[in-house]
Parts: C-alpha cells; structure tokens; sequence
C-alpha cells in the first residue's frame, strides 16, 4: 500500500490548550483519527480499537502520539476533548480550533465530515466523518493509513513493522 | 483431476446468436479510428447514456462475462479484442466531453458555475462515469489474462492536440495502480458515498463499476480495497437508503446538499443497471428486491414475447431530455445476471421479432431505431448501446455473472492449463474449456472475414496427445498450431 497522499498539516490547539502543529510533533510517530466526542457509534468504537492496537503494541514513550482531531469544533473545546480522552482513552492528545483550522486540517488529511442534523442527539445535530486512521512519520510525512474495517491487530502488526 | 475452468460446464455450447454477438463486438474494435457507424446515438457530444464509452466498457464486460463463464480456455479470442476496446475508450472522442461537461451548467449544479472550470483531464476530478469504466476494463484485462500491460507507466494515457486549435499537447498519463488510487482517495474524500459524474452529483449506478475495478486491483496486486470501499459506501448510503420510497433505487445525491434524488418516474434502466452490477457485492439485497422493481417495467407481448415500458421523456427547463436510456437493454441485463431465464428470453424474443435482428459476415446486431412503435402498438425503439451491446450482455451472461467474476476469482492454477492463446479472427470458437485435465474446443472456420484461419494452443504439458476431428496431430513443444478446416464445426482435444 502506497503513502496515502495528504498533507500531514494542521495549526491547532490541544486539549490543554496549546498551540501545536504538526512540527510539534517532530520525532515522533503521529497516529491520527479524527472524529466528534458526541459520536454515538464510529469514533468509541476506532478509539477502543486504536488504543487496543496501541496496548498490544506498548510502544516506549514519545515513539507514537496518538492524535485526536475533533471535527466539531463548537462543541469540542480543549476542555471536553481533555475530559472525554481522558475517561475512556487517554492516550490520545486531542487536537481543536477555530472552524477554519479544523477545515484545513481536514482538507490537509483529505477528512470528509459534515454536520447534518440528528434528533437522536441532544444538540440536534451530528458530523459524520471519514473514519480513517493515519500514520504519518517523524518527519512529517504521510507513511500509512487504515481504514475503518482494519482490526486491532492488523494496526499492531504494521505499527511494529513500519516503526522499526 | 478437477479443472480449475470447470465454471464452463454445463452452460452448453456457444448457440449461433451468441457467436454473432462476439462476432459483432470484434468487428466494431476492428473500427478504423474514429469510425463510430452503428455506434452513433441521441445524443450530442457523447454526454449521455448511450455515449461509446458505455457501449465500449459493456463490450469489453460482455466478453470478460463469456470467457469467466463461458469460454474459460480461450484466452487468445478475448484478449486482443479486449485491448483493442480499451484503445478505443481511451480516444479523445470518447472522453472529450468532459472539457465542456466539468464546467457544470446542468440543472443540478447551475449554482456552482462560478466554482467550476474547464478541466481537461477526464479522471482528476468527478467524471466516475468515464474513469471507473477505464480503471475496471483495464484490471479486468490483467486479472483475467494474468497480465502488467496496464500496470505499465503511462499504458492509461489520455492526449489530444489539434493542429486547428488549443494550443499544445494535453497529456495526462495513468496507468492501473496510479488511476486506481487515485479513484480510491477521491471516494474517501467524499466521505465514501461515492464519485461524482457530472460536478456534483452522485449516482448509484456509476461508482459501481470503480467498486468491481477496486475488486480486480485487490486480485491483481494484493489488498482490500475493495472491501474497504464497500464498508464505507454501505455506511455513507445508510443515511440516504439504497431504495427509495417505492422501492426502486434511488438514482443519485447531489454532493453539496446532500439532497437524495429518487427514481421517481420510475425509469427501468435506474433499477436494472444499478441492480446488475450491484450484485457484484450484495447479491441477496438485489435478488430480494428484482422481483417487485422489475414487476412494474414489464409489458407482455405476443407469444410469450415481452417488451420494456419506458418512462416518459423528462421536460427540464422547457426543454425534452434527449438520451439514449438503454431501457430494453439493461432489463435484459438485469435478468441475466438475476438467472430470470423466463423474463431474458421473452425480451430477447420481443427484440428478434420486433427489432429487426441483422446479421452481417457472421455478426449479430439490433439497428437504432427511434420509432417508438411499429403500427400495433409494439415497441421498436432501441438504441446502439442496447443493440450492439446490452443484448449480447444479456446472451452470453449467465445467472450471477459479475457476481462471479467478483467473488470467484480465477487462480493461477488457471492460467497454468493448456488453453487457447491465440485465435485467428475468422476462427469461431463455441466451446473452450478443461474438464478433468483434457482441453476441449470445437472450432468453426468463418469464411466472410479475413484470417489464416489457425488457433494457438498454449502450455500443452509433456507427453499430451492432440486430436483434432478425432485424428492425431503431433506435438513438438508447449505451443501447436492448428489450423482448422473450412467447413462443418470440428472438435479439437488435447489429453494430458
């Protein structure tokens, strides 16, 4: 499978509120998912599965940061996102911003996600997105992607080979 | 022993109707450059449905269809023939439209005309209904022939120049790896519920052929594109339904505002195309609902004959909609590929005695004829893709065709047996296939076209013994070739 062809770039904050960038991360493996903290079905079920994969690899610390990138940014503050990784999935970092950040970042990472409305939630609305994980190297460049039917231990398996 | 080929048992001998359809298909790829006769539809500026490159994509399936299931030991009848479809499809006369189509303009995206521009490349952008053909035929070329010709760099290339006008070169090389993956990375930037065709809008129909040319990567080189499509598009789709509310597919979505359009009419070829080739991936939801949807486009003829009941022309913006919708075609694809033996034959009856079958050297076709009905009330409008191509589909099909080539692949214990690599254009092939290790074929020379009249038999085993007309022919190496006798059909055996 070739590079997925993105460009691994975003100008955000985390969920403790500082500013990063995909520079930030320089030096580290950058597994990133985006998604909403208020999606009832895809986004609990990839961050099981990814930090799964992510347990069974038990890489040493800073070779991997897994990422979070919100696609709802109105409701997805620093706060929220910390609260929400933090009680089901903490090692991810989550990453927000202003709308027209998180709309370069998707079209950076090819992410689709819209907002449409949803009776079933409490706000109204939900944001179905892309459920696409990528691996992007520490370099910054694109190195790998899984989509959404990818097992835990397919994602274990090339995480230790790609990060040899 | 047990033949890898044994698909071809039992589905008979090639009968006389079905060997003049092939025979028609290699003449019209035997066409001059841009020698279009019998191929020219409704339609202006090859923007709709009856366009060459539907006509030339479901010719080049026809035959992947009838040497899958048919003629599996017959290569070298398919092969050139093949390639030469896929020469043709990839002429600028077949994809030049979509300099003018993606600028936009049509009803469903006049809003996005300032955001719109003339794109020369037809696969960079929408246009799945063009791309996903050229991406599909050329994979299942390599799958089924166990081929590289299109994983070559540039073996894909679309290029014009005028010496009249535009300038310099346009040139924009793919081949299968790099138009696959690209096609892959546009599907998951629109979130997966597919490509569009003209600027935003989605059909059903159209993403399905990317969808089997993604099937055919993942044989070819490994993967699970295919199936990660499929995941994607059936969650994507879920919001939306696959059937509207009458049941009958709904034909598209409008990118932008996600705005479902459903077969309102209803128009029989939504259903039938989209069910034909859905059933590639999801064969029990289309059998479930064949039935009912077919129910309401069928009208009974005489003599156990039965016709398809068009939906009427559509009125937009004052103007009628001119198109080649296909209609008797693709419902007789559709019950091919359903196994609806009953419904195929009584519109294949219909069209033999209302649509005034033509045999010219050998060749079978139904000519365009865009008089509606004949003077009793039976229908008689038929259009070139429905009768040089979707009617010889429908012939050599057989029940779950796609769905078999999709999901039963051939393997390289295959491409290992004693087959027929090259057939000479005047030999007639109506039988080619290996049972318990023997090759069978029965060969007929065709006096009316050109040809020395040989075929090629390949990868013939050590020690095999070769009889044709039941007489020895003896062996010297891998490759024999036979030459087959002017006159009645002779039955050629090679035993390991």
């Amino acid at each position: 499978m070739t590079a997925p062809p993105i460009r691994a770039a975003f100008d955000l904050v985390d969920h403790h509120g500082r500013a990063v960038t995909e520079r930030t991360y320089r030096g580290s493996w950058l597994l990133v998912q985006f998604g909403f903290t208020s999606c009832r079905v895809v986004c609990p079920r990839a961050l099981a599965k990814l930090s799964a994969a992510l347990d069974a690899f038990d890489p040493p610390d800073g070779l991997v940061v897994p990422l979070y990138v919100t696609v709802d940014p109105e409701r997805d503050t620093p706060g929220v996102l910390r609260a929400y990784l933090a009680a089901g999935h903490p090692r991810f970092t989550g990453l927000t911003g202003p709308p027209e950040r998180i709309e370069a970042a998707k079209e950076a990472f090819l992410v689709f996600a819209r907002r449409r409305p949803d009776p079933d939630d409490p706000d109204g609305y939900a944001v179905p997105h892309t459920a696409i994980t990528y691996l992007v190297d520490p370099d910054g460049r694109p190195a790998h992607h899984w989509p959404d039917p990818r097992s835990a231990d397919e994602i274990t398996a090339d995480l230790r080979r790609l990060t040899r | 022993m047990t033949s890898t080929t044994t698909a071809a048992q039992g589905v008979g001998l090639l009968d006389r109707e079905q060997l003049g359809h092939l025979r028609h298909w290699d003449e019209l790829s035997r066409r001059q450059p841009n020698d279009w006769s019998l191929m020219q539809g409704k339609g202006t500026g090859q923007d709709d449905f009856g366009g060459y490159r539907f006509q030339l994509a479901y010719m080049v399936y026809g035959l992947a269809l009838t040497h899958r299931h048919r003629l599996p030991a017959a290569p070298g009848l398919f092969r050139a023939t093949i390639q030469r479809l896929i020469d043709k499809l990839l002429l600028p006369e077949v994809w030049l439209y979509w300099r003018d189509v993606s600028r936009g303009g049509s009803v469903f995206n006049a809003h996005l005309a300032d955001r719109l521009h003339e794109e020369w490349d037809p696969v960079v952008r929408d246009n799945i209904m063009y791309s996903a053909y050229v991406q599909s035929c050329a994979l299942l070329h390599d799958h089924l022939f166990a081929d590289d010709r299109y994983a070559v760099p540039g073996s894909l290339t679309f290029r014009h120049w005028s010496f009249f006008w535009g300038g310099g070169e346009k040139r924009f090389p793919y081949d299968r790896d790099s138009l696959t993956e690209h096609l892959y990375w546009q599907m998951v930037r629109n979130g997966y519920i597919g490509i569009a065709c003209e600027p935003n809008c989605v059909f059903q129909i159209c993403n399905q052929p990317a969808i089997l040319g993604f099937r055919m990567h993942d044989l070819v080189t490994g993967g699970s594109r295919a199936d990660d499509v499929v995941a994607g598009y059936e969650r994507a789709w879920a919001d939306f339904g696959r059937l509207d509310a009458a049941g009958h597919y709904n034909m598209m979505l409008s990118e932008d505002s996600r705005a479902v359009r459903a077969n309102e009419a209803p128009s029989p070829w939504v259903d039938a195309w989209c069910g034909a080739l859905m059933n590639t991936w999801n064969r029990e939801f289309v059998h479930e609902h064949y039935p009912s949807q077919v129910a309401a486009f069928l009208v009974p003829g005489p003599d156990g004959t039965c016709s398809v009941r068009s939906a009427p022309a559509r009125q937009v913006m004052g103007q009628p909609v001119v198109t080649d919708t296909c209609d008797t075609g693709w419902v007789a694809a559709w019950a091919s590929e359903m196994g609806d033996r009953a419904t195929l034959d009584a519109l294949l009856a219909h069209a033999d005695r209302f649509m005034a079958p033509t045999w010219r050297d050998g060749a079978l076709y139904y000519p365009r004829n865009d008089t509606p009905t004949d003077a009793d009330g039976h229908r008689t409008d038929i259009e070139p893709m429905t009768g040089n191509v979707l009617l010889g589909y429908a012939r050599l099909n057989v029940p779950d065709g796609l769905w078999g080539l999709y999901n039963r692949p051939w393997t390289a214990e295959h491409h290992a047996e004693p087959a027929l690599v090259e057939v000479d254009r005047d030999v007639e092939v109506s039988r080619a296939e290996v049972v318990d290790g023997v090759l069978h074929a029965r060969l007929r020379r065709e006096t009316a076209v050109p040809g020395d009249g040989t075929v090629t038999i390949g990868r013939v085993p050590d020690g095999a013994r070769l009889l044709v007309g039941g007489a020895d022919v003896p062996l010297d190496g891998e490759r024999v070739v036979v030459r087959v006798p002017d006159g009645p059909t002779v039955d050629v055996a090679l035993l390991p």
